[in-house]
């Protein structure tokens, strides 16, 4: 028993290393996605080449970043066999499905069209490049849905029925479109978009920080803000909004991240933790900054309770996840990050406005510079420690409330499982390292403006370039 | 059984089929293309060989995640127990990839490429060489309880039967890799692959010998599969054809053509995937476990066959139009 205990828990720990590896890359795959669809239309409609060098600068950091995603995404899609054979076969019959739908719809689409968006600006004409990057940012997004759905049914399994050790469906469209769904892809989805711009925000302001290529870099500053104006406070109410479907669904992923031990009554306006130091052992918070009466607020919008709060005391030890601390301050920090965001938008939108947005105004004032810059982890921050609490808040269940993590593993030798283990964390501390030194030196570089843009009406018009020219 | 309980596994098993072979025969040719990448004389080729997989390798990779989104989806059972079987090689088969794959992009930035040159070349060895491994294993069979799960040791992939299989499976792809670049080169670095191929044809010709005659001593199942009657029409007509297409290879790397050589090696690779189906179907985990007993439910594979089989011809489309966008041969320029 004790032995493939451990394996559970190496299990999990690989299942975190790589989904928390994995993450970093396809935000930008599915946002930067929709950046470059903008770019290459503004390019389409005017054909002044400052877009196309806009289009061409910004998928250079896409391809980097994206041959990493799809690498470090074998691992996830195996270990549900190698890791978790008896999910698989509980649960396979929907997730599987799930995950198929995901490879034929939208990653073939995304990596079939990905040649052409990349390579194939002389090779097809610019209406067809221009839907390939369409279809790629479309795959990627796709992906984001399936994903979502997969996990959200994780969370709230629906569609059919438990029996024998198995997951009947009964309807499709309900386990996809499981309670958790709709408002998960969202979250997630703007989630990327909102990251993804960020990052574009981040290295437009270094850039002007140091007076490279100023025109270039303030262009693409205010396409981000314009998006961020968008995105920024719809995540904020998306946010809130994943927030009370936990609330509504997840009881005990509630009492945890809002680290609430006791028992709250309908009725009552308990206080909410604006930060704590929550102490498993005794089952109390050791001490806590709180707002008096807001927790109603938060959940309900009504000055008191209308439905009772279970406090993570009241929950026999194996129903209820534990760290409550990690998921306690996780949520705090995508919060957080989540307002600043939205705050420092306003700020450069305020600039913009008052027409104080100059390219002097990030030399002058390093610290705005430097606000933006940081913004950028920042933003792959939040989207970590949303993951952290939406898995680990879910704990001790795979399918929550069906089957527990624990029976949910392989049993597997644990020294396969340890080195497999340590040779992710290794491997992916270096491919880290090194996509971090290669974006620097994209950057470094800066965009290359001296790019020959296609010529209209030229090679490129039939839609089958010539052979071996 | 209903015709339904039937005829569902039937068609998730030919799928499988059909995604295993594009997989083998679309990344096939980049992990050939990856190993003969070591042996290219100077820079300058080895970047005419890498360009010629930009457009694709990304695409042709996938099918294997659709192979295992399908295995998943249609056969959960079989999902987990021969993945949990091959825990070793099926994690080294993906170090593999993901070596290729981030050492082709990161090759792009660099001046100095020959540290991300040999980690390509090592990822493409090791991919191909591992999902040699899992195939002899599986081929080899996979030792299961009654309800279908797995009861052999961790180290069952380390057999001289799945070291063949890796080691032909090698051979095949540097085949297919170098018919590949036959069709993509010109001039010398053409003449270089021509020779290769004839090379690798040989050498996989004679793995493929090895594996046809060595295959009935190491599992009963296939044994009684051989010297079924019903099946000998096929044990009769695929080697035939095997013997043309040899001929036909040979025949055409001797005119030095462009396209023939690519074609007849793709051919002799459908008829190879072709012969291994008709061995093992109906087993999904060979040697007892069918298809009818892994499947997922009926209703379940109906409902995944209404989306995938829809897209089974929209994604072949599209991938097609890639390959003619970029058709032709590449230049170092």
């Amino acid at each position: 028993m004790s032995s493939s205990l451990d394996v559970v828990t190496l299990s999990r720990l690989q299942f975190a290393l790589t989904a928390i590896f994995h993450m970093l890359w396809p935000v930008l795959s599915t946002g930067l996605a929709i950046f470059l669809v903008i770019l290459e239309g503004f390019w389409l409609r005017t054909r002044n080449p400052f877009y196309y060098h806009q289009a061409r600068f910004w998928a250079k950091l896409y391809v980097l970043n994206f041959g990493i995603g799809v690498a470090s995404g074998l691992p996830m899609e195996f270990q549900f066999g190698t890791n978790w054979a008896p999910l698989s076969e509980f649960a396979g019959d929907f997730f599987g499905s799930v995950l198929g739908f995901e490879g034929a719809m939208a990653f073939m689409l995304e990596a079939g069209f990905l040649g052409i968006m990349l390579f194939g600006w002389q090779k097809v004409p610019p209406v067809i490049h221009f839907l390939s990057t369409v279809m790629v940012a479309f795959g990627a997004n796709l992906s984001v849905f399936w994903i979502l759905s997969a996990n959200s049914w994780l969370q709230t399994p629906a569609g059919g029925t438990f029996s024998d050790g198995h997951f009947h469906v009964q309807n499709y469209f309900s386990a996809i479109n499981n309670p958790f769904m709709v408002k998960s892809v969202i979250h997630m989805a703007l989630a990327t978009v909102e990251t993804s711009t960020l990052v574009v925000a981040a290295i437009s302001a270094w850039s002007l920080m140091r007076q490279k290529a100023p025109a270039f870099f303030q262009f693409s500053f205010k396409l981000a803000l314009v998006i961020l104006l968008a995105v920024a406070p719809l995540q904020i109410l998306a946010g809130h909004e994943s927030g009370v479907q936990v609330a509504e669904r997840q009881p005990t992923k509630l009492a945890a991240i809002e680290a609430i031990w006791e028992d709250q009554p309908a009725g009552t306006s308990p206080a909410w933790s604006v930060v704590a130091v929550p102490d498993e052992a005794t089952g109390t918070n050791r001490w806590k900054l709180a707002v008096p009466g807001a927790l109603s607020w938060i959940l309900e919008s009504r000055p008191q309770l209308s439905q009772p709060v279970r406090g993570l005391n009241s929950w026999p030890a194996d129903q209820r996840p534990h760290m409550v601390g990690l998921l306690f301050y996780a949520f705090r920090v995508m919060i957080a990050i989540g307002m600043a965001a939205a705050g420092l938008t306003a700020l450069g939108l305020l600039l913009w406005w008052r027409g104080g947005l100059s390219t002097e105004r990030f030399r002058r004032w390093p610290w705005f510079s430097w606000a933006w810059i940081l913004s950028a982890p920042a933003g792959y921050l939040a989207i970590e420690s949303g993951w952290v609490v939406r898995c680990v808040g879910r704990q001790p269940w795979t399918v929550y409330g069906q089957l527990r993590t624990a029976d949910a593993a392989s049993v597997l030798p644990p020294g396969e499982v340890l080195t497999s283990l340590v040779t992710f964390a290794v491997l992916y501390t270096f491919l880290l390292g090194f996509a971090l030194f290669f974006g620097a030196m994209i950057l470094a570089k800066g965009p290359d403006l001296s790019l020959e843009p296609p010529q209209n009406g030229s090679a490129a018009r039939l839609p089958v370039p010539s052979p071996s020219a | 059984m209903d015709f339904l309980d039937v005829f569902m596994p039937t068609v998730w098993f030919v799928i499988l089929a059909l995604f295993l072979s594009l997989y083998v025969i679309l990344d096939g040719f980049d992990l050939g293309v990856g190993i003969l990448s070591l042996t290219s004389p100077g820079e300058a080729q080895r970047t005419i060989l890498m360009t010629s997989l930009g457009n694709v390798w990304d695409a042709n990779e996938t099918w294997l995640v659709l192979m295992g989104g399908a295995l998943f989806g249609a056969f959960p059972l079989a999902y987990g127990t021969i993945l949990k079987a091959l825990y070793g090689p099926i994690f080294l088969m993906i170090l593999g990839l993901i070596m290729r794959a981030v050492a082709f992009e990161f090759r792009e930035n660099v001046v100095n490429k020959r540290p991300w040159n040999l980690m390509f070349g090592i990822g493409s060895v090791m991919a191909s060489a591992f999902q040699g491994v899992c195939l002899g294993t599986v081929l080899s069979g996979i030792p299961t309880d009654a309800s279908g799960h797995f009861t052999g040791s961790p180290w069952i992939w380390v057999s001289p039967g799945s070291l063949l299989v890796a080691l032909t499976l090698i051979q095949g792809y540097v085949l297919i890799g170098s018919t590949d670049l036959i069709l993509k080169t010109s001039g010398e670095l053409q003449r270089l692959h021509i020779r290769t191929a004839r090379l690798a044809a040989a050498t996989t010709l004679g793995g493929a010998l090895l594996i046809t005659f060595t295959a009935p001593f190491v599992s009963e199942t296939l044994r009684q599969r051989l010297f079924d009657p019903a099946f000998l029409p096929f044990f009769v007509v695929l080697p035939l054809l095997g013997v043309a297409l040899i001929v036909q290879l040979f025949r055409s790397l001797a005119l030095q053509q462009d396209v023939w050589p690519f074609v007849y090696t793709v051919l002799l690779f459908i008829l190879s995937f072709a012969g291994l189906g008709v061995m093992v179907f109906p087993a999904v985990i060979p040697p007892s476990v069918t298809i009818f007993q892994a499947s997922a439910s009926v209703s379940s594979m109906v409902f995944m066959l209404t989306f995938i089989g829809v897209l089974i011809p929209i994604m072949l489309f599209y991938n097609i139009y890639n390959y003619i966008a970029f058709r032709g041969k590449v230049t170092s320029e």
